[in-house]
């Protein structure tokens, strides 16, 4: 297979074209310059899933000596109310929110992309979300919603519509003011990778729809929405993951309260495992939302290779 | 018809005039409302008549009695980038570059890697972390923290030095090979010196992210000392309830420098997005 070059002609092992040269005859430079990289990757991610693994099936209080248990920290988890409670909130937290996520994206990609001068300068505005730390953008939302006191309850009451809300205190509430703010928090990344998608579009192609007699919303319709269409599907598959692991957000906003209501998986494992120094059961939650997550990724990756939609 | 465009024009005008006022509303009031002072902010903080109380920033900076302020996470911060964001250009870009030396099929499999330690979730690795780092007595330790970042941005840093290696002028290569640079030299002297959009690209992609990151520094970052800015604030947000005047000025502390260094690199940033592709 080397020892064909591009041009279909055979050459001789030593060859110095690039491809075949150095892939053949010196893999070991190749292996030495990888080196550094594959042992922070097997220190960083390897042994520590093999560590998590081994935890699940142990007793670990934190200190002190790792007693083998079996399959018990899994029974106990599948058994745990619990968690039932926080795996449905992952779910609709996940699911909600990647909605209201992906849609946002979606209008703001297109609304940004109106062959205008301020299309720029808007792309970089509205990228700003993506780069303040979650934590202090979660804190200013939380602030924010503090009945009487808070921005957003003083701007409702000056409308007529009451500055007494306290939704962060109440159960039924919270969830939705936290997706909210996960909403106005995580739309900017994929507003910018499906801005990304639209500029990969060939102009000639809605120009000729123009020409056609396609207005603006049938282009939209039938030439855009199916050319980003693919990058879209990955963009919704990600986002769903990063929202199921999401944590920061939610912890600097209601630390899983008011009673648990926003007690998502991850914030359950850190109860379990920070607060109640059962790290054998909260291993356990971890190796229950990897392999569903590893999964979910190796579907889809699967279903984009063999479209070949990216790369 | 004419209608309806002009219609459909003025419908997009004020969406885009919408969202920008939604994006910029948290921006806009962290900086207000951290010049004033408590009464003003609870009573009416949408006043631009009152008196300015800059001492917020005096208390944000140095924390309230007995606490740490912003001028201890700023300093591990800037500790936890300086050791992370080198190591993971420098050790990713070795990486990024030689795979694509390697055989087609090769190549591919090995790049399943890193896109597959993309996809573990922070719960799945959170734990080893913290038994390691007690075990190690590092706990609290923003250099160690470092280090650990360096190694979890990894992944997407050598995924996306790689889509740009694979795009480098072949010819540029060949031409060193015939004038005796071995692949080490020829990457040094040649692949590192046109690459240093990308490298800044990757490197401002992964201080976003090192700025930002929670959930692991939480759990590693014990003592008020230790701690970075994101864990920082969740610290000082505790220690501050009845007083949000040093919050605001903390959040603006927290924000500004990072939006300011995004808007001066916004093009090259934003680039590395779109051009990359998919991944964080």
């Amino acid at each position: 297979m080397a020892s064909i070059t591009d041009n279909g002609d055979l050459t001789p092992l030593r060859s110095n074209t690039r491809r075949n040269g150095v892939s053949r005859l010196s893999s070991l430079p190749v292996f030495i310059a990888c080196l550094p990289a594959l042992i922070m990757l097997l220190g960083t991610f390897l042994l520590p899933i093999f560590s998590t693994l081994r935890l699940s099936f142990s007793k670990w209080p934190g200190v002190g000596p790792v007693d083998w248990i079996g399959l018990e920290n899994y029974s106990s988890v599948l058994k745990n109310s619990e968690f039932h409670s926080s795996v449905r909130l992952t779910f609709f937290y996940a699911i909600l929110s990647t909605i209201g996520v992906m849609l946002t994206a979606l209008l703001m990609g297109l609304g940004a992309s109106r062959k205008k001068r301020a299309d720029e300068p808007l792309r970089a505005i509205w990228f700003l979300p993506a780069i303040a730390p979650a934590t202090a953008m979660a804190v200013f939302w939380t602030i924010s919603v503090q009945p009487d006191i808070g921005l957003v309850n003083q701007l409702m009451g000056k409308v007529g519509l009451g500055s007494q809300h306290t939704w962060l205190a109440d159960p039924e509430a919270a969830m939705y003011v936290v997706i909210a703010v996960t909403i106005w928090a995580s739309a900017s990344f994929p507003f910018l990778l499906i801005v990304g998608a639209i500029d990969r579009i060939d102009p000639e192609i809605l120009e000729a729809a123009t020409v056609d007699g396609a207005g603006e919303w049938q282009q939209t319709r039938f030439f855009v929405f199916p050319l980003i269409q693919p990058v879209f599907v990955m963009v919704t598959v990600l986002q769903f993951i990063w929202s199921f692991n999401g944590f920061s957000l939610i912890w600097a906003m209601t630390r899983g309260g008011p009673i648990n209501a926003t007690t998502v998986l991850s914030v359950f494992q850190y109860n379990q495992a920070f607060l109640f120094a059962d790290f054998g059961l909260a291993s356990a939650v971890g190796i229950l939302g990897t392999v569903f997550l590893l999964t979910l990724g190796l579907i889809s990756l699967r279903f984009s290779r063999s479209r070949t939609a990216i790369q | 018809m004419k209608l309806g465009k002009f219609l459909g024009q003025g419908t997009w005008s004020l969406f885009r005039i919408l969202i920008t006022i939604i994006i910029l509303f948290p921006f806009f009031f962290i900086i207000l409302l951290s010049f004033r002072n408590m009464l003003d902010i609870y009573i009416n903080p949408l006043s631009f008549n009152t008196d300015w109380a800059p001492e917020n920033f005096k208390e944000a900076w140095g924390g309230p009695p007995g606490g740490v302020g912003f001028s201890v996470y700023f300093k591990n911060s800037a500790i936890v980038a300086l050791i992370a964001i080198p190591t993971s250009a420098a050790v990713g870009a070795l990486a990024a570059y030689f795979t694509t030396l390697l055989a087609p099929n090769l190549r591919r499999n090995f790049m399943v890697f890193p896109l597959l330690a993309t996809m573990l979730p922070s719960i799945a690795l959170l734990i080893p972390f913290f038994q390691v780092f007690n075990s190690f007595g590092i706990l609290s330790n923003p250099f160690a923290l470092g280090l650990l970042y360096a190694g979890l941005s990894l992944p997407v840093t050598i995924l996306v030095l790689h889509a740009f290696f694979l795009e480098f002028p072949k010819e540029l290569l060949e031409a060193a090979a015939l004038d005796g640079l071995g692949s080490y030299r020829t990457f040094t002297k040649i692949v590192i010196r046109l690459s240093l959009s990308p490298l800044l690209a990757i490197s401002l992609l992964n201080i976003i992210w090192v700025w930002g990151e929670t959930q692991i520094g939480l759990v590693l970052l014990l003592s008020k000392e230790s701690q970075t800015i994101p864990v920082g604030i969740l610290t000082f947000q505790n220690a501050l309830k009845a007083n949000p005047g040093p919050i605001f000025a903390g959040l603006t502390l927290a924000t500004i420098p990072l939006t300011l260094i995004y808007l001066a690199f916004y093009k090259t940033i934003n680039k590395g997005i779109t051009m990359g592709g998919i991944i964080r």
